[in-house]
């Protein structure tokens, strides 16, 4: 499909399928991981939580390992998707990559003018931005760090009573740890993540870009100013 | 009412013959190399410059009331059986973390070589519902291990309870006592050989550091969406609003090209 005059292309299908599919898992994964913490030092909104998730499963430590179950299972998949996306679209991986761990001068003014903005309001003129603003690359470098942080801390816990020795149970202990803390501080920014892309209204032509994967250039240029600039100097857009 | 399922033990009977830890693994297909239960050894004592009689102490999981490894356990694998009190594991739940190992004073858990979860004595559940005592009480030759529903008046345990009231001591932590629901009758020795509770450090780095800066971290994220929510609703966000301007140049080359 080749995007209308005034439309130009930002998500490939395949960046569009593994968005959505990434939030699905993390949407099961999040859910199913929560009924997995059952310990009045960690439950992070109290044992009810835990105790209604498991009761719709059977209830009890045998809900509990059913969703132990579901959690293991989906976590595979969800890494395995990945991994086949990266092959499909490697060229769209390299510039999400590029582009997400690239920051420029003005990056840092935009974030904070940004949030007084959003909030407080004020905050003063933005800096222009590239193909993804700074509070994007924020919360897609998160996702990422974080991403690998909790993969492979649950490669670790998934093995851990399948080849795992007990000599390396403090191997485990970490991982155990290391997984709530990437999730926990992936999910702060998912917050935000949700709010801006699905709930504010300035952001509406974006949320549409994650079915349609075209954005206006009115939108474009106002939001991705740098981006739009490069287009029009011929370089590559999003893969 | 609940039941309080406990082992009360006359040590002073036991002649180390050791037959409780070999029903235990029989009964219980406990993996080669470890053990559910233990019989310990107090050193005899020298009288007059000869070995007096030593005294030897049966033991395993004492199911405490306040159970230390119930504390580290992630999952909730490891719990109190509220029906009858016992310190339950489910193997399906528990990921092997090892956490609860180190965090029993009493050394009553280990991981099981083969299966790579935490394990120790159940108190035989299946000899229970078959209306059997546990292996290890089945077999003492001498009946030093008496078991059953303390909380029953007419259990044999609730009997031998009463009958030695006052004169029943326990094997308690340092520092820590997590009630225990082992008791022996009149006096037992060794003592002092229960160590003190330790978590892994990275339990406790997860439930002292991790878990509340999550807390703050998820909190003060949700406080600003919950911010910008408020302002989209009271003040209002034209799709325009916010949008970078960047000066009167820009702002004309723009337009030359917008295809609006
Ligand atoms: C209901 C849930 C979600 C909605 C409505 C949503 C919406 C969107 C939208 C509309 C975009 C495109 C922004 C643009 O290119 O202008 C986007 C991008 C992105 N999404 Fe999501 N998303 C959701 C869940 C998630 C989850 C769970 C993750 C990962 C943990 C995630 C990670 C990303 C990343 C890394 C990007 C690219 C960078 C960025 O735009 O910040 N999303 N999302």
């Amino acid at each position: 499909m080749t995007p209308a005059n005034n439309e130009i292309k930002r998500h490939d299908p395949s960046d569009i399928r593994i968005h959505w599919f990434n939030a699905a898992c993390w949407l099961v994964l999040l859910v199913s991981g929560l009924g997995l913490i059952k310990n009045d030092k960690l439950n992070p909104l109290g044992a009810w939580l835990p105790d209604v998730l498991r009761a719709l499963f059977g209830g009890g430590s045998a809900g509990g390992a059913v969703l132990l179950v579901l959690h293991e299972v989906v976590g595979v998949v969800w890494l395995v998707g990945i991994v086949i996306y990266m092959g499909v679209n490697a060229g769209g991986t390299r510039f999400f990559l590029r582009e997400i761990f690239s920051l420029r001068p003005g990056d840092f003014t935009w974030m904070v003018r940004k949030m007084l903005r959003m909030t407080v309001g004020g905050g003063g003129e933005l800096p222009p931005q590239g193909y993804y603003n700074m509070g994007q690359k924020a919360f897609a470098q998160a996702s990422v760090l974080g991403g690998i942080a909790i993969g492979a801390t649950g490669m670790i816990l998934l093995a851990s009573d399948k080849i795992l020795p007990a000599s390396v149970v403090w191997l485990v202990g970490w991982a155990v740890t290391l997984h709530y803390l990437a999730v926990g501080l992936v999910f702060a920014g998912l917050l935000v993540h949700i709010y801006m892309a699905a709930i504010s209204p300035e952001e509406k032509p974006g949320f549409r870009s994650m079915f349609t994967g075209t954005v206006p250039r009115d939108y474009a240029r106002h939001h991705h100013g740098l981006w739009v600039d490069a287009l029009d100097k011929g370089e590559p857009g999003a893969k | 009412m609940n039941a309080k399922l406990a082992m009360v033990i006359d040590s002073a009977k036991c002649i180390d013959c050791k037959a409780c830890v070999a029903a235990c693994k029989q009964a219980n297909g406990v993996s080669r190399g470890v053990w559910r239960n233990w019989i310990k050894e107090a050193v005899p004592p020298v009288e007059n410059g000869k070995l007096g009689r030593g005294h030897f102490q049966p033991g395993a999981c004492m199911h405490c009331d306040e159970p230390s490894c119930v504390i580290a356990c992630p999952t909730g694998a490891t719990f109190k059986d509220k029906a009858d009190g016992s310190v339950v594991i489910d193997p399906k739940l528990c990921i092997g973390c090892g956490n609860c190992i180190p965090s029993c004073p009493y050394g009553a858990r280990f991981r099981d070589p083969v299966r790579r979860i935490a394990d120790k004595c159940t108190y035989c559940p299946e000899r229970r519902a078959a209306g059997l005592p546990p292996a290890c009480v089945d077999t003492c030759p001498t009946k030093a291990r008496v078991f059953g529903d303390i909380s029953d008046p007419n259990s044999d345990a609730a009997k031998l309870l009463a009958a030695n009231q006052g004169k029943v001591v326990r094997v308690i932590a340092k520092q820590n006592d997590t009630k225990p629901n082992m008791y022996y009758i009149a006096s037992t020795a060794p003592d002092g050989w229960a160590v003190k509770p330790v978590n892994p450090l990275s339990f406790d780095a997860l439930s002292q550091v991790v878990a509340p800066l999550v807390k703050y971290a998820v909190g003060l994220s949700g406080l600003g969406v919950l911010a910008m929510l408020g302002r989209q609703l009271l003040v209002g966000q034209k799709p325009d609003v916010g949008t970078p301007h960047e000066g009167p140049e820009k702002d004309k080359k723009e337009d030359g090209h917008d295809a609006r």
